[in-house]
């Protein structure tokens, strides 16, 4: 089996196991509403996971998603409540100020040659300043005013109990490993990751492909911040705190290296799942919260140190079959002469 | 290439619209109203108090606050009398989305009431409304949510920035300098604890000026922090409003550390604060009995779930509403052991 399949194999064999764990020790977890709300809660996690996978399999990161993510919903909020306007227009208007998030971050990135880390972290105190300035104040105090608009509140909604988050996001990650499988954008994104330098030396633009990525990034927070202010009915200034880590926890689970060059949309699919079953199996436990946040943070652990395991482990079998292989061939050519 | 790619992102997001555009989309409430038919009906004529199984659920802003934790005591005190009741309390980690997360699942896990403090009272709308559709009544504990639901148990918040604003008006004798530090911005109680304030003072105090107002973030380390900085840049301050007695903790030691007199309150009336008070380190809080009125809470959510009453029988929530006692050193021995939290 090749590695690519077989790692993939283990992803989805671990969401499997941790699904019957807590089908079998909890209460109503494999009811079809428990099921349809674990893939609600996974879709806006996953819908920025898709872009961040991107942005790692690059090598990079990006630690600003949460922080966008709340600009964007608190500046659509501002405007639904300030001016009125129309569901299509705060939808386009979301999606253009996710994109400009992700056009800064990467200029930031490429052009004045801040490391990702860096940069996206400066980006985040950046965005999350916005959220102030956004924030709708009566009587110079921050007011939070419910979402009226229907054309909005409805992308909280559902179609026969599935959630229009969770079909947008699988639709989403179908385009996404396209791009990554069958795209020379794709491609570009692999080089860049595995090695940036040979990359460089090939011919890629390796600039404008980290670039591209946060791009994507940017878009599809603008994407997510839809749904966001949609299921909430408003957007208040702790929107999408700490969900950046909840992202890049997404997508590591699911396969993607830090290192670069590994990992694919199917993957972080899963592992944006496995976060939602995390978070929902722990909650039917009713257990306290240092307990809860224990047992989330030992199993995340425990996926990661599996995976640089696995990695290690996958590694030492390439090196140790292309050394046979060398052998076989110096043999061979040994017979020969 | 950059076509290609904006052309696949665009018809991901045109199949999204189109799925929208095409009718049956439902709301989350709708959804609740129609999956819950015959539940609702089964509500409506209410469980036996004592005999039915009854699942109640106590989703607080956090747990790691005192508050939290007495009104919590409070619940389980009077919920301890029926057997019959199981009753479990969440985190909601100071965050409207796990908080929105938590309602889903106790939704989903049919409970028979909700006792909630809402995070931000617009971010929890929409779930409490999908509660009460679902035919499970929403009880809010001092924290509302902006919708109609079974009922609210309200403490003080507006009326405690009215008090303090009363009290310390009253003796400045309508003249001196005045700080803030305030809630985490956005904090629905912190809103309006400073509503309350402000509007007292422009009302009947208007030769008392408020140098500054930085948020504490509901945090004594914070608190500390900032007020520092405010003693270093104002020489003269006369008091000091914090939107809760954590930070009017961290505010008092830095004015003793710094040699500083001044008139600090606070707001909830927790232990630790009215040992402040005694100390003569803070001037007073507005005391709410958290204990009381986590035990009004539960009593309210098993009269809901005992008549059938939701929020489709009502016009407007109900409230209730507890005393705001104003606690100084004058009076704290009206707190006895027994109401402290």
């Amino acid at each position: 089996m090749r590695q690519e399949n077989m790692r993939r194999l283990i992803s989805v064999a671990s969401l499997v196991i941790l699904a019957l764990v807590f089908g079998f020790t909890s209460n109503g977890f494999f009811t079809a509403t428990n099921i349809l709300s674990i893939l609600r809660e996974c879709g806006i996690t996953g819908i920025i996971a898709i872009g961040v996978s991107f942005v790692i399999i690059t090598a990079g990161i990006d630690l600003s998603t949460g922080a966008a993510v709340g600009f964007v919903s608190m500046l659509c909020a501002n405007l639904l409540y300030n001016y009125a306007l129309p569901a299509g227009l705060i939808m386009l208007i979301s999606i253009l100020a996710g994109t400009v998030c992700g056009v800064l971050n990467g200029f930031i990135v490429t052009k004045l040659r801040v490391p990702e880390f860096i940069a996206t972290l400066s980006t985040q105190y950046l965005f999350r300043s916005m959220v102030f300035v956004f924030a709708i104040r009566e009587m110079g105090v921050i007011t939070n005013k419910k979402i009226t608009d229907p054309g909005i509140l409805i992308m909280g909604g559902s179609i026969n109990g599935i959630y229009l988050v969770t079909i947008t996001f699988l639709v989403l990650a179908v385009i996404g490993q396209i791009i990554l499988k069958k795209t020379k954008l794709g491609t570009y994104i692999y080089a860049t990751g595995a090695n940036r330098k040979s990359a460089d030396l090939s011919g890629i633009n390796t600039d404008k492909v980290r670039w591209t990525v946060f791009i994507i990034t940017g878009f599809l927070c603008g994407i997510a911040s839809i749904f966001e202010i949609g299921r909430i009915g408003s957007a208040t200034t702790d929107l999408g705190t700490g969900l950046e880590f909840e992202v890049i926890a997404a997508v590591v689970i699911g396969g993607c290296a830090f290192s670069g060059g590994r990992g694919d949309i199917f993957g972080t699919t899963v592992g944006a799942i496995f976060m939602a079953v995390l978070q929902n199996g722990i909650l039917k436990y009713n257990l306290p919260t240092a307990a809860q946040l224990i047992i989330k943070g030992v199993v995340i652990v425990i996926m990661i140190i599996f995976d640089s395991v696995y990695n290690q482990y996958m590694q030492k079998k390439i090196h140790e079959k292309a050394n046979e292989e060398a052998n076989e061939g110096v043999q061979t050519a040994g017979g020969e002469a | 290439m950059k076509k290609k790619i904006v052309s696949l992102f665009l018809v991901g997001a045109m199949a999204a619209t189109m799925l929208m555009g095409c009718g049956g989309v439902k709301t989350d409430s709708e959804a609740a109203a129609g999956d819950s038919g015959e539940e609702t009906a089964e509500a409506a004529e209410g469980k036996n108090a004592y005999s039915d199984e009854i699942k109640i659920g106590f989703l607080p802003n956090v747990i790691g606050d005192s508050c939290a934790a007495a009104w919590a005591e409070g619940m389980e005190g009077y919920l301890s009398n029926f057997s019959n009741v199981t009753f479990n309390v969440f985190d909601g980690k100071a965050s409207v989305d796990t908080e929105n997360t938590i309602m889903e699942q106790m939704i989903n896990e049919k409970y028979d009431a909700i006792i909630l403090q809402a995070t931000d009272a617009a971010g929890l709308a929409a779930s409490t409304d999908k509660a009460e559709a679902a035919g499970i009544p929403v009880i809010t504990c001092n924290l509302d949510a902006d919708t109609t639901h079974t009922g609210l148990v309200a403490g003080v918040d507006v009326e405690a920035g009215q008090q303090i604003a009363e009290h310390i008006g009253e003796t400045l004798g309508g003249t001196g300098k005045v700080v803030i530090i305030s809630a985490t911005p956005g904090a629905t109680k912190g809103e309006n604890i400073d509503k309350g304030f402000k509007a007292v003072m422009e009302e009947k105090y208007s030769g008392i000026e408020i140098l500054d107002e930085q948020s504490g973030e509901w945090l004594t380390e914070n608190a500390n922090t900032v007020m520092n900085d405010f003693l270093t840049k104002y020489p003269e301050i006369d008091a000091v409003l914090c939107h809760n007695d954590a930070m009017a903790e961290g505010a008092a030691e830095a004015a003793k550390a710094a040699g500083r007199e001044m008139q600090i309150w606070g707001v909830d009336g927790e232990s630790k604060m009215l040992d402040y008070i005694e100390q003569g380190l803070c001037t007073g809080t507005v005391y709410t009995d958290c204990q009381r009125q986590g035990a009004a809470c539960a009593q309210f959510a098993m009269y809901a779930v005992g008549s059938g009453i939701t929020a489709k029988n009502l016009s407007a929530t109900p409230i209730v509403k507890m005393a705001p006692i104003v606690v100084t050193q004058e009076n704290l021995s009206e707190i006895t052991e027994d109401m402290r939290w």
